[in-house]
């Protein structure tokens, strides 16, 4: 395994020297903030206007959108930043290290036992900016806390049995709030705290009609002052907004600016050129492709690279009978494929070979492929002959056709499956490509009438989720149908399990288990640029600061307009 | 002006096929040249097995984007699969789904037309008013939709655009069926009691002939150019297809700085084609129509 | 004429239930339902129950053509076009905001069409088969030849490697700042225009040519009539009463060639609200937009015709 170890090390390298030139440039940005301007930012979900503006809804979009004028229990310690001196960087959609974790609208927290509940205390000073026709300026109070929940877990558009461990919410005083556990659930801050559903508003806001985007209102930095559906979202600052900063040892009001805009652009080429002529102050999401010609055109862009959120696999339905119910047909179609050349010639080396379930980023929960047993480290080694030896043994000697389905929505997808199909050939193994438009792809899925091999991606959200929705028994983003009601267990008792360290443990474990049984082709996981002008200061490309929510990032965030002038802008 | 008769040279009479190609080479060059390349463009369809180099779907890693060389005339795309077979290739595509689709829309075109022309009366103006409701809806906007209840594919493609240019294009012959129908020889034939079918093959069809003809070809082009479009939405022909517009659309702007050739290719494949099937078209038309004998 | 126009708008009638019925069956065929595109969206595993009651809550339940007659009736009735599916907006609202912008990108494409065409048309009328002719003839069919994406993509990119400038990305309503509003459409105005100068140019020719052998032109050359002089004042406006006709059939060409434009310039008018809609089978959103924009041409094709009634003094409509 000397070539994948070398591709780690180096790419260890150069994270590790990223590192030490992120420190350098935070070290020489101590200026003093400055107020005013405005930002222009493509998002990370630049292509895709807000969903929903009603929680109730469950709409994973959610945070995204309501996320700057919404708050929610806990949210990102950005003091822990990488550019902040601390060691992380903030990428990932839907998970925060538990050391990085602070309160939000919370003051205080604290565990008790018998009954299992948590007391929690409201952070006094909370208030809700006068709008007129919902609400006069008021104090968040935990009221306002237990209606947000009650009416998110009640909503006729609600999932699963999300809250099962839930028993009750009782409010005790306007600030103090109690959970009652009939269960310890190690997902109850996500799922209700930093989560995708979870923010807190007032009941006023629901009265007006909350689905209604012009009569949004929050505690949050920024107030919702206009949407336009596919074009744009804009926020202004709110001017009584209770949260500080320190920054250079002193303390400032947040927000900076005056306003933020999100601009929904569909088109990859406008959203680049954009971004090249200064129209866009940051993008969050930028292609391999474009990196080398925007370097050129635009030098003094600051970068940063992160690697996708999301797995790129290829499923095999080992539910139906057929060839990918042998382990053996599953593993060789594994080795079948070159990943190392799809990481060099296909991403052009901008890929990590092995990043999946596991994100490199969930620090304590991931192994990298060297500390992997042999079996495992063997479904990332290109070896074909023994791809067809397995195949023989298994009993298909001169291969088999595999009906494959892909969505023709991910241009990218569009053109990787073609390249692995190439080297499945190889081996005898002829893949059928059926493309499909995305809603009747994604139908197909939940309907269970999907194709043997599925061609997909799957974000990978965090450590206990990107486990739990794809390898559990029945679940929706299980596609393999992998079912193993042993290792459904032991994914049950990792939720009971209140020690991190031992949750670790028993993770790493699983996600040994689940790469050896290979239910997937496991396929490398590209990198994403993120690019700013050098006037958006105090911001390090992190992207969200809760579940999809990057509205506390975009708060601490200061234009330097002098800087923008002189060079031009 | 002598009076002496000259001899004849010519010894056999010219076909009407030939004089008419005479005629468009003296007359129109241009449209000519169109015609010509139009011919290229259908014999490197079909004889697209022989002409390529390179398989349609060859992926050699090693050899991505290549600049144009001898092995690679037209250079190779980021997945190093050869520009110029996959253009090639991708001509065979333009053929069968312009030449299906504008055949199928010229065929229910002419069906339409004739029928509801000719017959006129309580069907025709229910026909109409059908026409009428399909015709409201832009192309491109019933595309998206029909595409995304039948799933993207060449085969629904050619059977949509066949239908909606074939309900829109029954106007142009009705009118020249309406023209046509009050001419001596359609009353003469009706008065010794031929019968409607007979009509229609003998007398109409041919004298509606020359438009029919002009809607073919420039339905063809008209096609190949919707079929970009789609490709461009992510509603054409899928890849690894070459569809010149998908081929355009796709990689040719992702790598449009890492080689511009695979744009450039397709892109002149895909307008020099269309251009040339209009400036045809528009020559049959000029030939066709004897308003078009010039004013001076 | 009244009659004229009373009968047309009967006429409409039957034209418009077709249309509306074409609507509705298309988009309710279409695979791949709202449902499962709102309980996958989250990764957690929908039971039984939500789905029902998510079915319900979206009115799905109902069977088709009740949910057809609620429809039709909603718009008959009270003008109401229902609720997007996802963020329960009125529909109306959404069409309102949307159709001025494709409608006045479009209005601005047929002026460009017009502006290049016309003169090219005439010009080639009157040169025909001339070297100038050639030329003229081959701008106008190149721009059709070049795929409209492309031309935008080459418009959006490559001056702002030159020059770092590119169009605007902030869409400003035409009421709020004019000048900002036109600066943004005039380019995918000019892409769309030109291209769809092509049939317009070929009709003005062919109409031009008509017109210039008719016995009125012969006598105007033979009283030394100056070749400026009949083309404006006889031949041109001849000729450009079909012309009038060709709007008529370019509105559903412009209405749906906008889609590419408005995605590549960033422009939010009915085309894309139709392409998100589609992928999000919001079903009230689609329906509205297919039935307002079929509404929009029948209209545009009824007043073109009655003003070619009023236009050509030799028809005359009984």
């Amino acid at each position: 395994m000397r070539k994948g170890s070398i591709t780690a090390a180096l790419a260890a390298g150069i994270f590790g020297l990223s590192l030490v030139l992120g420190a350098g440039t935070a070290a020489s940005e101590t200026q003093k903030p400055k107020y005013g301007g405005s930002l222009e930012i493509g998002t990370v979900y630049v292509t895709l206007s807000a969903l929903s503006f009603d929680p109730a809804d469950w709409n994973w979009k959610l945070n995204h959108d309501t996320g700057n004028y919404l708050e929610q229990l806990f949210a990102a310690d950005l003091t822990k930043s990488v550019k902040n001196g601390g060691s992380h960087r903030f990428y990932a959609d839907g998970y925060l290290p538990s050391d990085a974790i602070r309160g939000e609208l919370l003051e205080s927290w604290e565990w008790k036992d018998n009954p299992l509940r948590v007391e929690m205390k409201v952070r006094k000073g909370v208030m809700f900016p006068e709008k007129p026709g919902v609400m006069k300026s008021r104090e968040l109070v935990a009221e306002d806390i237990a209606y947000s929940f009650e009416r998110l877990r009640n909503s006729p558009k609600r999932q699963g049995n999300y809250f099962h461990f839930v028993d009750k919410v009782e409010v005790k005083d306007t600030r103090t709030i109690v959970f009652y556990y009939n269960q310890y659930h190690a997902e109850w801050d996500y799922r209700f705290g930093w989560g995708y559903y979870s923010p807190i508003y007032a009941k006023e806001m629901v009265d007006a009609g909350a689905s209604n985007w012009k009569n949004a209102v929050g505690t949050g930095p920024f107030q919702l002052s206009d949407f336009v559906q596919g074009n744009s979202n804009t926020y202004t600052k709110n001017p009584i907004y209770w949260g500080t900063e320190k920054i250079g040892g002193e303390d400032y009001k947040l927000p900076f600016v005056d306003k933020v805009v999100y601009r929904t652009i569909k088109d990859e080429a406008t959203f680049i050129t954009a971004l090249r002529t200064a129209k866009l102050d940051i993008l969050e999401t930028i292609r391999w492709q474009n990196v080398d010609q925007l370097k050129k055109s635009a030098p003094q862009l600051q970068w940063s690279k992160w690697l996708n959120m999301s797995g790129t696999f290829m499923a095999l339905r080992m539910d139906q009978d057929g060839p990918l119910k042998d382990l053996r047909v599953r593993r060789a179609l594994n080795m079948a494929v070159n990943k190392q050349e799809i990481v060099s010639a296909y991403y052009n080396g901008n890929a990590e070979l092995f990043a999946y379930p596991q994100h490199p980023d969930y620090t304590g929960y991931f192994e990298p492929l060297e500390a992997m047993p042999d079996s495992v480290k063997e479904l990332f080694r290109y070896d074909p002959a023994k791809a067809k030896k397995l195949l023989a043994e298994a009993g298909y000697p001169n291969g088999f056709t595999l009906k494959t389905q892909v969505t023709t929505a991910n241009p990218d997808h569009m053109d990787l499956l073609p390249l692995v199909a190439a080297y499945l050939e190889a081996v005898g193994v002829k893949l059928e490509i059926q493309p499909m438009e995305y809603a009747a792809f994604l139908s197909a899925m939940t309907t269970r009438t999907h194709a043997p091999a599925y061609f997909m991606n799957s974000g990978h959200v965090n450590p206990t989720r990107t486990i739990h929705k794809s390898f559990i028994t029945g679940e929706l983003w299980n596609p393999a149908g992998y079912s193993d009601p042993a290792y459904d267990k032991k994914m049950d008792e990792v939720f009971r399990t209140r020690d991190e360290a031992k949750r670790q443990a028993m993770l790493k474990e699983l996600t040994r288990e689940i790469l050896d049984r290979a239910p997937y082709v496991w396929l490398p996981t590209p990198y994403i640029f993120t690019a700013w002008w050098p006037w958006v200061k105090n911001y390090n490309g992190e992207l969200r600061a809760g579940a999809v929510r990057p509205g506390p990032i975009y708060a601490r965030i200061w234009v330097d307009q002098e800087l923008k002038k002189k060079m031009g802008y | 002006m002598a009076a002496i008769a000259q001899p004849v040279r010519r010894s056999r009479p010219v076909s009407p096929t030939v004089h008419f190609i005479g005629r468009l080479f003296r007359e129109k060059p241009l449209g000519a040249i169109g015609g010509l390349v139009f011919l290229a463009f259908l014999l490197c369809g079909i004889f697209a097995d022989f002409l390529a180099p390179h398989g349609m779907n060859q992926i050699s890693p090693i050899n991505r984007l290549k600049p144009p060389s001898w092995t690679f005339p037209f250079g190779t795309d980021n997945l190093g699969r050869d520009m110029l077979s996959r253009c090639i290739y991708g001509a065979q595509l333009s053929v069968i789904i312009g030449f299906c689709a504008a055949g199928l829309a010229t065929l229910i075109s002419v069906l339409l037309g004739i029928l509801t022309g000719y017959l006129g009366g309580k069907f025709d103006l229910v026909t109409q008013r059908f026409v009428d409701a399909w015709q409201s809806f832009p192309d491109l906007i019933v595309l998206i939709v029909v595409v995304s209840v039948v799933g993207p594919g060449m085969l629904q493609i050619i059977f949509t655009l066949g239908l909606l240019l074939g309900i829109a294009g029954s106007r142009i012959i009705r009118s020249a069926v309406l023209s046509v129908r009050e001419n001596m020889y359609v009353h003469a034939a009706q008065s010794i009691g031929a019968s409607t079918p007979r009509i229609l093959w003998h007398h109409i069809l041919p004298n509606v002939l020359p438009p029919i003809i002009v809607l073919f070809t420039t339905r063809v082009g008209f096609v190949i150019l919707i079929e970009s479009a789609l490709s461009f939405l992510g509603l054409g022909v899928p890849p690894p297809a070459p569809t010149w517009g998908g081929m355009l659309s796709g990689s040719g702007r992702a790598f449009m700085f890492h080689g511009p050739w695979l744009a450039m290719a397709p892109g002149l494949c895909l307008t020099i084609v269309v251009y040339a099937t209009n400036m045809f078209g528009d020559a049959l038309r000029d030939l066709f129509d004897p308003r078009m004998r010039g004013s001076r | 004429m009244q009659a004229y126009i009373v009968r047309r708008l009967l006429a409409l009638i039957p034209t418009l239930f077709f249309a509306s019925l074409i609507v509705f069956a298309t988009v309710r065929l279409i695979p791949g339902s709202v449902i499962d595109l709102m309980l996958s969206q989250n990764d957690i595993s929908a039971d039984k129950f939500s789905r029902d009651q998510l079915i319900a809550a979206l009115g799905l339940d109902k069977p088709m053509w009740e949910q057809y007659v609620h429809w039709i009736s909603g718009i008959l009735l009270h003008g109401d076009f229902g609720r997007s599916l996802w963020q329960s907006t009125p529909v109306s609202e959404l069409l309102r905001a949307r159709l001025p912008v494709t409608f006045q990108l479009g209005l601005m494409a047929l002026i460009v069409a017009l502006i290049v065409a016309i003169p090219i048309g005439a010009y080639s009328a009157m040169r025909q088969d001339t070297a100038g002719d050639y030329l003229g003839r081959s701008f106008s069919i190149l721009m059709l030849a070049v795929p409209s994406f492309w031309m935008g993509t080459m418009v959006m990119v490559f001056p702002s490697i030159w020059w770092g400038w590119s169009p605007d990305v902030k869409f400003v309503p035409f009421h709020q700042d004019p000048l900002r509003n036109l600066g943004q459409m005039i380019l995918p105005a000019i892409i769309l225009g030109t291209s769809l100068s092509a049939v317009t140019m070929r009709l003005t020719r062919t109409m031009m040519l008509e017109v210039l052998r008719q016995d009125y032109i012969r006598t105007a050359w033979a009283k030394g009539l100056s070749e400026r002089l009949i083309v404006s004042r006889h031949a041109l406006r001849n000729a450009l009463i079909p012309v009038v006709t060709l709007v008529g059939l370019q509105a559903p060409l412009l209405l749906g060639g906008s889609v590419i434009m408005e995605q590549i310039f960033v422009i939010p008018g009915m085309g894309l609200l139709l392409l998100d809609a589609v992928s999000q089978r919001d079903y009230p959103v689609i329906t509205g937009v297919f039935l307002i924009v079929g509404v929009a041409v029948m209209v545009i094709n009824l007043l073109v015709d009655l003003s070619y009634g009023l236009l050509d003094p030799k028809v005359r409509y009984r």
